[in-house]
Formats: C-alpha cells, structure tokens, sequence
C-alpha cells in the first residue's frame, strides 16, 4: 500500500485557548497508480488532510491522532527537516488556485528549474531542457517561450499545467491535488483534468483529489471518501457512491447535485416552510405590489446592446458586449450563459444602470425605454440577486435594516413598519425573525443569500436579475436556494434574469436561455431544446465539457 | 517606461511650479519684505528706494515672474546675512548632509531588515518579544530628546565620542567628506546613530509585517510544498517578495531622514543644509529658506520618481504605460 | 473553518478592551494613557503651582534639583528651572497644550481626509485627480518638514502648529480613506444600493464611510503619538508653540541650556514624560493595528 492513513485526528489551537478537532478518525488507503478522491462541503477538512501529508499544517494545528503511513513509514510525527525529504520528491502538490500558487515575482523557468535542481542531479541546460520536457508533457503550448514569463502573463490553465509539471519534477509516487480545478472555467477544466489524468497513468502515480464537485469526482476518481465536519461518512468505488449511496447524508449531496439531462420540479432536499402568519402577511405584501398582468407578455426587450470598455490611452477598446438583443416574457425565468469573460454579467449590470452602453443601446421595461435619469421609480421594477453573498450586504448594517434601508428612504415603508416588515421578509425566505437584529458576519453565506432575496422582494419588483446567485455556495445551499427561488417565482409570479456559468443550474430553472460567447449570443431558444439538442458548435463544446454526473448513464 | 517617466517629469515640473508660486506668496506677499529689509525707522523715500531695488514695485504677477526666470537660471539671490550666493552656500553644507543619512542608512538597513525578517518568521521566540519592545521604545522616543540623550551619555557621562560638531574631513572626489577620516567618523557617529534609530525601527516593522504576511501567500505553501531547501525558500521566494516594498520604502525613508537632519544637525551643531535651514528661519534669512524649499521639493520630487522606478524593475507586475 | 467562528462565539468581555487580553504591555499602554489625560484635564487642580503666573515665580528657587525644599518651606518634586518655576508643574501644564494641539490636529485631518476621501471615491474624473494630485503634493514631504517650512512662512503659534500638523495628516487619511473606498465600492452591497435608487448622499455617508473608516480609526493613535512627537519637535527647534503655553518640548529645549552644566531634571523630566505619554499610546496602537491585521490573527 502506497498511502495509508489510519484514523487520522487534526485538532485546530483556537485563540482562546481550546482546541476544536478538525479531522476525527479518519482512514484511507491507497495503491500505486489509482485517483481517491475526497469530497465534502466547505469547511468539511478537506484540505486539512491534504496539508497533513505534506506536514503544511498551520502552526495552529497539530496531529492529535492516528498514522499517516508513506510506504509503511510512519510520518504523521516528522520533522519540518524530515518532511523536506518527502514534498515534491515522494509526494507532489496541487494547489487549488493556480494564479496564487505560482510566485508573482519570480519567472516560471525559476520556479519550474529550482524544483528540478533540489530533486534531480540535472543543472544548466540538462536542467532547461528537462524543463521544457515537463512543460510540453503537461500540455504546454510554447514551452520555451513560457520560461521566461511571469504568472501574471499566463491565464489560470496555463498556470495549473506549470503547477502539473512542477509537482511531477521529481516523478513522485503520490501527488495532493486540492481542487485543482476549482478557479478555471468548465471547458478549461476538461482538458486540464484530463492532462492530470493522462500524466499519473503515464507515470503510474497516485493522486489524492480533494474536490467538492461530483462531476469531477465521477471523471477522475477510483474511489470516493465523503467528508462531513472532519469525519468520514461513506467510502466506495466512485460508481457506487453515485449510483447507490447508503448513508442519509450522501443521498442528500447527490439529490442536490443538478442535472442537465432533466428538469426536475425541485431538488429533494429538507427545506420544507413553516407557514407562520409573518410569513403569510409577507407573502401578501409581496403580492399586493405585483400587478397582476397577464403572463407571456414581453416584459424586457434589449436591442443593440454594446459595451466597449476603453482601454489604456490609445489602445484599442475591448468589446465586452456586441449588438446583443433579447426579450424577456413576463413570468418566465431567462437564462444567461457563458464561461468568464463572455458579457453575461455585464448585460446586467447594463440592464441595472451600474454600466453605460454604447450609445444606440435600447432596453425596455414594459415598453418604455428605460435611462439613466429615474433610478428610484426604475428600482420599484427591477432589482438584483448577487453572486458572492459575503460581499453583497453592508457589513455595518443589521440584516433587517439591509432588506429595507432602501424601501425606506424611497418612501414606500413608514419607519415604523420597517422592522416588522423585515422579519416578515426573513420568514418568506426561510430566516427566523430573530435574524433581523443579527449583523451579516453572523450568518452562513446561504443565509447572506436569503437575505439578499429578501432584500430584492422587498421593493416588490416585477423583475429580478440574478447573477450567479448560487455559484459561491455549496451545492446542497445551492439547492435551498434554488428551491425557494422556485417557491417564490410560482407564489409571485416574478420574472426571473438568470446568468449562470452552470449549465445544470440553467437547465433546472430557465424556460428560455440565450449562450453568450466573447460578448455575442451564439445560441437561443427554449432551454430544454438548446441544452439537449444544441445546434451551436460552441453550446455543444460546452455541453460535452461538463464534467457530467454519471448517475443517469450508470442507472441506464 | 519611458513614457511613464517622461510623464511623471512633466508632473514634477508642474509640481515645483506650483510649490514656487506657494513660497513665493508666503514669503513676499504674506509679509512685506520691505519692512522686514528696511527696518522700522526708515522713511517713505528709503522704501520706495528698497522696493525699486529689489523689483518690489512691479505687479504681483511681473514679480513672480521675475522671481521663477532667476530660479530656472540658477541664481536663487543673495543670503542677507552671509552675503553669498544662497546656491553656493547650500551645496557647501549638502555633502555633510548626505554623508550622515548615508551612514544613517547604510546603519538602519543592515539592522532592521534581519531584526525584520527573524520577527516575521519566529513569531514566538522570545527573542522576537525583545525585538518587537525595542522597536517600539526606540519608535516612541522622539528623535530630538534621543540626541540629547545621546549626548548626555556618550560625551558628558561616558566621554567617549564628541558632542558636538564635525571632525575632521578628506578630500573625495572633490567633496569634502568625513566618512573616511578615523577622527571624522567618531564626531558623525552620534548623528548617524541618531537618525538611524527611528530608521532601524521603521525597517524591522516593514520587513516583519511584510514576512508575515508574504509567509501566509498560497505560493511560499507551494514552494515549501514542492520540497526546496529553507535557504531558498526565504532568501528567495521570501525575500524577493518583500524587497519590493521595502526598497521602495526606503528610497521614501531617505527623505524622511533629510527632513529630520535638521533636528538632529541642530542638536549636534552639525553643519549641513538642515542645521543651515533652521538658522536662517532664526535669523529671518528669507533667500535661503526660500531657496532650500525649493532645491528640497526637487529632491522630493526625484526621490519620489526614483521609487516608483525602483518598484516597477522590482516587480514584474507592475508595467508603467 | 467556520465551524471556528461558531465555536469561539460570544464572549463577555466589552468588545473594546477584546484586542487587549493576554497583553499586559498593550493594558499598561491603555492605563497610561488614562493618567496622562486626566493629569492633562486636572493640571489646574493638582498643580503645585501655576507655572504661568509670574507671582508664584520667584528667581530664589531657580534651578533647585528634585526633592528641594523652597522659599515657601514645601518640597518641589521635581526641581526648578532657572526662573523657579516648578518643574512637576510645568509639566503638568506641558502636557495639556502637547494632547490639545495633538488631538486638535489629528481631529482636523481626518475630518477633511475622510471626507475628500469620500468625495474623491464617489465623484471619481476630474475631482478625484485634482484631490489626489494635492494628496500627492502633500504626502511627498514627510510630515515635519512639511510643518516646519509652513510655520517658517506663516510663523508660529498653537493655532498654526495645529493647522500645519493638519495638513500632514489629511493627506494620509484621504489617501487611505479613498484607497480602502475604491474596492469597496467594487462591493455588490453598494451595488445594491444604487441598484435600490438611494442617494449619493446617503451612499457616501451610510454604505461607504462605515466600511472604509476602520483603517483610519485603528491608525488615529499612532497619528495622534506622531502629531504629539512632531509638535515637540517642532517647539524644541523653536517654530512650534510660543513661550507662553509652553509643551512638552519647548520645555526640553529649555532645559537643554543646562543639560551639559548637570542640571539635567530641567530637560530629562520632561522628555521622560514625553516619551512615556508616546509610549503609552504607540503600545495600545500597536495591539489595536497588529489586532486589525488578518494576517496575525490565528489562522484555521
């Protein structure tokens, strides 16, 4: 046995004094040449088990039981000296985020040919050479030429195949890949996976894949090992663990994981609503504000939209958005997909007023075109979900007063209502009441979410623009929280903008969807027909690189 | 590059416009130089007299003028009290100056960057304790009492250096400095030491906040994960990390310690531009003061440019367009 | 690790003194700083003396050492200076002009620091460029420098001591406010707000100043330790406060006449003070900056 880790326990120093253990009991056991992957949610240990092994733990933390055996040696109690001896020679790292993994101010021939140096007997150009070897094994377009570069220069797979030829310098027989493929986008991480995958077979090397995303799991992994607050809740062969979880906490991840191939109502995960009469009270001031109009009506119609961002003094300007038109009906969820850097979120903010267009831009709400003079009447029509709940309300704020500062100060609450106006909108979207007094930092980032949600419901829109409202949460939050969009869009009968990166997400809840690439639609149509039979080269491509969970094509 | 610096040029040009059209309000508008220059029994004629030789009937405007087309061509006018050429008299007292925030520096980078970069990476030695008290001792004393400090117990109680004054100087490269004179050094050590102090303390923090928080980066946990030797790993990866602010700073600091050179030439009798500054403020010699004022934005201005150039060599991110 | 966060919860400690537990040199500090400003506040009632009033002076008590007796047969603490005035006295009164045009001072600079930080952040174009370029103008000379050319020109006084401290250090406030202001206003909550149809106004002053001003705040005793230092330094060379309020450093540069004849209370004492009072603050500065740094705090 390659690795053996034999009920491994981490505790965590904390400030105070006590010491909170991170990790408990856990074991894993893997051969030469096969891929275990480790999964869990944030905050699970995942990546405490992978730093254990290469002896990175904080000073913080320390081993409070069990072996971490490395070819039968014991090496849970070595020194930072011994350790020395085992990172990048026996066991290689991947790390999570490429762009910071890499030195900024250092060349990437140095930090590839250093590595070299320390681990081989090759100096000079044999150094070099091996270097340029490495790179183009890892799939490196221009070897020789990226040697001199900086990291800022290359883009984020780039990177991560610079970290791939790093880690198997010295051919080590084990690498710690923690979510190597996290930060890149879904087409980029095919390929790059796919090159980790080629390279350990190739080298008959080992990888423990510390992961949070199933789809990567079922295209790399042998076996899964499923984390829950530092204590493993299952282990098996991957297609066993996807098809036929058996503890209750498995069932509930990969019910909440979204499938492209079908729609499904809602995801069946615990999130069922105790109607209260805050709640009800809520739901009919929500109600009241909506008028009543009939659905399918064109509510939002863009034509024309452009946005070129001005580049440095006389450089040419960069097209974020070109010619892009589309109609939004009342009622339905619209859907907005691309990979990064693709315009999808700034038509929104175009849409919001946070962006000028390019002039000649038309964006109608209701027939009137809408600019930029009336923002206040526009916000009692149109508001916004963010993507990254820990940025998205004002830290200085309670959450009751984020959700209606803004109703108030237009007016359209009294003072004195406001606050049980807002615990009323903490029902509707799942919070206890008691949560309005409590400051953001308080809450998880599904609850940031939910308060968020409220905050855009509390203006009564009648369109709400959500930019990636779930990419930053875990995928059983994602899943409440899509559950309670779905809950809110059918009891309200709002119209939903929905931009998202994840196919699976759209599928579940757009009716219609348009595929942006490079500031331009490529695709449109209703989402069922552009995601199951795409007639853009570009929509299938991405189709195809999403890492897709097995569970329908292993039951069939 | 070039661009950037041709920019930053016209910038600075604009800025010392800007800082003369300052001094010269301050100096000829605010009060009436006449006055000051004719005393306070001198009749109507004597003033006219005064303000038609000196150009002080002109417009405002002509004056100024008059005033910043001297300055560009050198001649920064006459001290009252020395009856020299102000340029002249500056650039006397520069070398004795620069010779002692030289030492001053050469003193607190060759302290403070280890102190710095042991603290950053011990963060729980005692040792560190130490040097984080000493820091802040030496940070919270201020740099005149310092120098009497100074004094009072190398040269009153211990008599073992000079109080006051400066040794005896050599011939180099035409300057007249004491920095290789046995003799010499022993009166610049006092000084040197005293504008070191805050500079010592000033370049442990930098280098100690700067270790720290370069140690927690993802890439100095990859580095160390890829397996190279300790060596590399700080005089390397770390180190060239935290050069960058800390040169970058330092070229800043070098003007810091020309400001506070006058403090500590005054307490030393140290005869150098800030100790020439602080007399002439004392004896109301307007052309000189005018005159550091200016050749002082100059150098603020060329340090200032200097840093940004030092930064952008020093790190591959930054690319001034 | 969140499951941290949640762990280590409330506490009953006052959330102000939470940055100072396990540090006794940061408690000294903040009880230090508590004597010094009441002994500033109460100087006319626990005076021995007021040092200002030439009818309590008499010349026979000049220059006595500690621990003398006087004319008046009581005991000065702390000697005379040359004039017989009370050395414990002056300094007592010393202080109250150091901390009031320190406070004054660092209170002026961030007012109008934050404020054309805000302003800068907000309107951004041409109001932003000509806010930064005073900023720029400003903050390349260092602070004493600064003071000491301004007071050469406008001459001294507290009241421009004060003015001429304040330009110093709105510079570094407005600069720090703006820096912290520009990426929060990259922040979705602020988004939100325009997104909600509120006011520039109510932005500036509600979403904006709240979450940028901590960095000003942690740094404001450390301005008001430097404002203390600068000022002395500045009455030490002689273009600080007039002889008539003398501070802290006036009196030093008084004492230094007689510091090489052995008369070293009238200069030392003082300068003692001064360097505890800086002391005090620089230690607490420290905790509260060292406390803000994300960097220190233990990591999970």
């Amino acid at each position: 046995m390659l690795l053996t880790i034999d009920r491994l326990s981490i505790a965590y120093e904390l400030a105070d004094g006590r010491e909170l253990e991170a990790i408990k009991d856990f074991s894993l056991t893997l051969e030469r040449g096969r891929i275990a992957g480790i999964v869990g949610q944030s905050g699970a240990g995942k990546s405490t088990i992978g730093k254990a092994v290469l002896g990175l733990l904080g000073e913080n933390a320390r081993i409070s039981g069990g072996r971490i055996l490395l070819e039968g040696e014991d090496i849970a109690g070595f020194s930072e000296r011994q350790f020395g001896a085992i990172r990048g020679k026996r066991v290689g790292y991947i790390y999570q985020n490429p762009m910071t993994a890499l030195n900024p101010v250092l060349s990437i021939g140095e930090q590839l040919i250093e590595t070299i140096e320390t681990h081989t007997d090759k100096r000079g150009t044999a150094a070099r050479s091996y270097a340029v070897e490495l790179l183009t094994g890892a799939e490196v377009s221009h070897p020789e030429e990226r040697l001199t570069k900086y990291p800022h220069q290359l883009s984020g797979g780039l990177c991560q195949r610079i970290v791939f030829a790093i880690a198997i310098a010295a051919q080590p027989d084990l690498i710690i890949a923690d979510e190597p493929t996290t930060a890149l986008d879904v087409t980029v991480q095919k390929a790059v996976l796919g090159t980790l995958k080629r390279l350990a077979a190739q080298e008959n090397i080992a990888i423990v894949l510390i992961t949070h995303d199933m789809g990567v799991v079922s295209q790399m992994c042998d076996e899964v090992y499923v984390l829950l607050r530092g204590q493993l809740v299952e282990r098996g062969p991957t297609m066993q663990i996807i098809t036929a979880p058996q503890e209750r906490y498995t069932q509930e991840l990969m019910a909440a994981i979204p499938s492209v191939e079908q729609r499904r109502a809602r995801f069946d995960v615990l999130d069922a609503f105790e109607e209260t009469p805050g709640r009800q009270r809520g739901i009919d001031y929500l109600r009241a504000g909506t008028v009543a109009l009939a659905h399918g009506d064109t509510m939002l119609a863009i034509s024309n939209l452009s946005k070129t961002f001005t580049g440095e003094k006389g450089g040419a300007g960069f097209k974020a958005l070109d010619s892009v038109g589309f109609a939004v009906r009342r009622g339905e969820t619209f859907g907005i997909v691309g990979e990064s850097g693709s315009g999808k979120s700034t038509i929104g903010r175009a849409i919001l007023g946070l962006v000028h267009p390019d002039p000649g831009a038309i964006i109608a709400l209701d027939g009137h075109p809408i600019g930029q003079e009336n923002r206040q009447a526009l916000s009692r029509k149109l508001q916004c979900i963010f993507q990254d709940p820990y940025a998205s309300l004002n830290p200085r704020m309670d959450a009751g007063t984020n959700i209606t500062y803004g109703i108030r100060a237009a007016g359209l609450v009294p003072r004195k209502h406001a606050q049980r106006l807002a615990e009323d909108l903490l029902e509707v979207v799942g919070l206890p009441r008691a949560a309005a007094t409590k400051m953001p930092h308080a809450f998880s980032g599904g609850e940031r979410q939910r308060i968020g949600i409220a905050r855009a419901l509390a203006y009564r829109p009648g369109l709400i623009f959500c930019d990636e409202p779930t990419s930053a949460l875990d995928v059983t939050v994602q899943a409440e929280i899509l559950n309670l969009m779905k809950e809110l869009q059918d009891s309200l009968g709002l119209t939903l903008v929905f931009v998202s990166h994840d196919l699976a997400v759209v599928r579940q809840m757009c009716d219609s969807v348009i595929v942006m690439r490079a500031g331009r639609i490529v695709e449109e149509g209703p989402a069922e027909q552009v995601l199951t039979e795409p007639a853009d080269p570009y929509t299938r491509q991405l189709l195809s690189a999403m890492p897709r969970f097995l569970r329908s094509a292993a039951a069939s | 590059m070039i661009n950037f610096v041709l920019r930053r040029l016209g910038q600075s040009a604009i800025l010392l416009v800007i800082m003369s059209l300052l001094v010269f309000v301050g100096m000829y508008v605010v009060s009436d130089p006449v006055a000051v220059m004719a005393g306070e029994d001198a009749t109507a004629a004597d003033r006219a007299a005064l303000a038609a030789a000196y150009g002080l009937d002109q417009p405002l405007p002509v004056q100024y003028l008059t005033f910043l087309a001297n300055i560009v061509q050198g001649d920064f006018g006459t001290s009252f009290v020395y009856g020299r050429p102000v340029l002249d008299l500056i650039f006397e007292r520069l070398p004795a100056t620069l010779e002692v925030v030289f030492l001053a520096m050469v003193l607190g980078l060759a302290f403070g960057i280890p102190m710095g970069i042991f603290s950053g990476l011990n963060r729980r030695k005692p040792a560190t304790r130490l040097i984080s008290m000493i820091t802040t001792i030496g940070y919270s004393i201020p740099n005149f009492w310092q120098a009497l400090l100074f004094i009072l117990v190398f040269a009153v109680w211990l008599r073992v250096l000079p109080a006051t004054g400066r040794g005896p100087t050599t011939d180099f490269l035409g300057l007249q400095l004491s920095l290789f004179n046995a003799e010499g050094l022993r009166y610049m050590l006092l000084p040197a030491a005293n504008l070191a102090v805050a500079l010592i303390c000033m370049q442990t923090r930098l280098a100690r906040s700067g270790t720290q928080e370069v140690m927690y980066q993802d890439y100095m946990m990859f580095a160390r994960a890829k397996g190279i030797a300790p060596r590399r790993l700080i005089g390397r990866h770390l180190l060239r990390n935290i050069l960058i602010p800390i040169v970058t700073i330092t070229a800043l600091e070098l003007g810091t310690l020309i400001a506070f050179s006058t403090v500590t030439e005054t307490v030393f009798s140290w005869p150098g531009i800030g100790k020439l500054l602080l007399d002439s403020i004392y004896r109301s010699d307007r052309p000189v003061v005018v005159a550091y004022m200016i050749l002082i934005t100059l150098m603020f201005v060329l340090i200032n440019l200097a840093a940004d150039i030092i930064y952008a060599v020093l790190d591959p991110r930054i690319r001034y367009s | 690790m969140s499951a941290i966060k949640r762990l280590s919860g409330p506490s009953r400690i006052d959330p102000f003194l939470v940055p100072f537990r396990h540090y006794p040199a940061a408690i000294a500090g903040l009880v230090g700083i508590c004597v010094f400003t009441l002994a500033a506040i109460l100087a006319p009632l626990i005076a021995p003396q007021n040092p200002f009033d030439q009818g309590q002076l008499d010349i026979m008590n000049g220059l006595l050492p500690p621990m003398s007796e006087m004319m008046d047969g009581s005991v000065s603490l702390l000697g005379t200076d040359a004039v017989g005035r009370d050395i414990l006295s002056a300094v007592l009164y010393g202080m109250r002009t150091s901390l009031l045009v320190a406070i004054v001072a660092v209170s002026i600079g961030m007012v109008v620091g934050v404020v054309l930080g805000l302003v800068a952040v907000m309107r951004g174009g041409w109001v932003d460029a000509v806010i930064m370029r005073a900023v720029d103008l400003t903050v390349s000379f260092p602070g004493v420098l600064l003071a000491l050319m301004l007071l050469a020109v406008f001459g001294s006084g507290v009241d421009k001591v004060i003015l001429a401290l304040a330009i110093g250090i709105w510079a570094q406030n407005a600069r720090m406010v703006r820096a912290v202001g520009l990426s929060e206003m990259k922040k979705d909550y602020i988004a939100a707000a325009r997104i909600g149809g509120l006011g520039d106004l109510r932005i500036m002053f509600h979403f904006l100043l709240p979450n940028a001003i901590s960095p000003v705040l942690v740094l404001m005793p450390m301005a008001i330790s430097g404002a203390i230092v600068a000022e002395a330094t500045l009455s030490f060379l002689g273009v600080g406060v007039p002889i008539t309020e003398p501070s802290l450093g006036l009196l030093i540069s008084n004492g230094n006449d007689y510091l090489l004849s052995g008369r070293w209370w009238i200069s030392v004492v003082p300068g003692l003070v001064l360097v505890l009072m800086v002391l005090s603050i620089n230690v607490v500065a420290d905790r509260l900056r060292d406390h803000a740094n994300p960097y220190l705090q233990a990591r999970g």
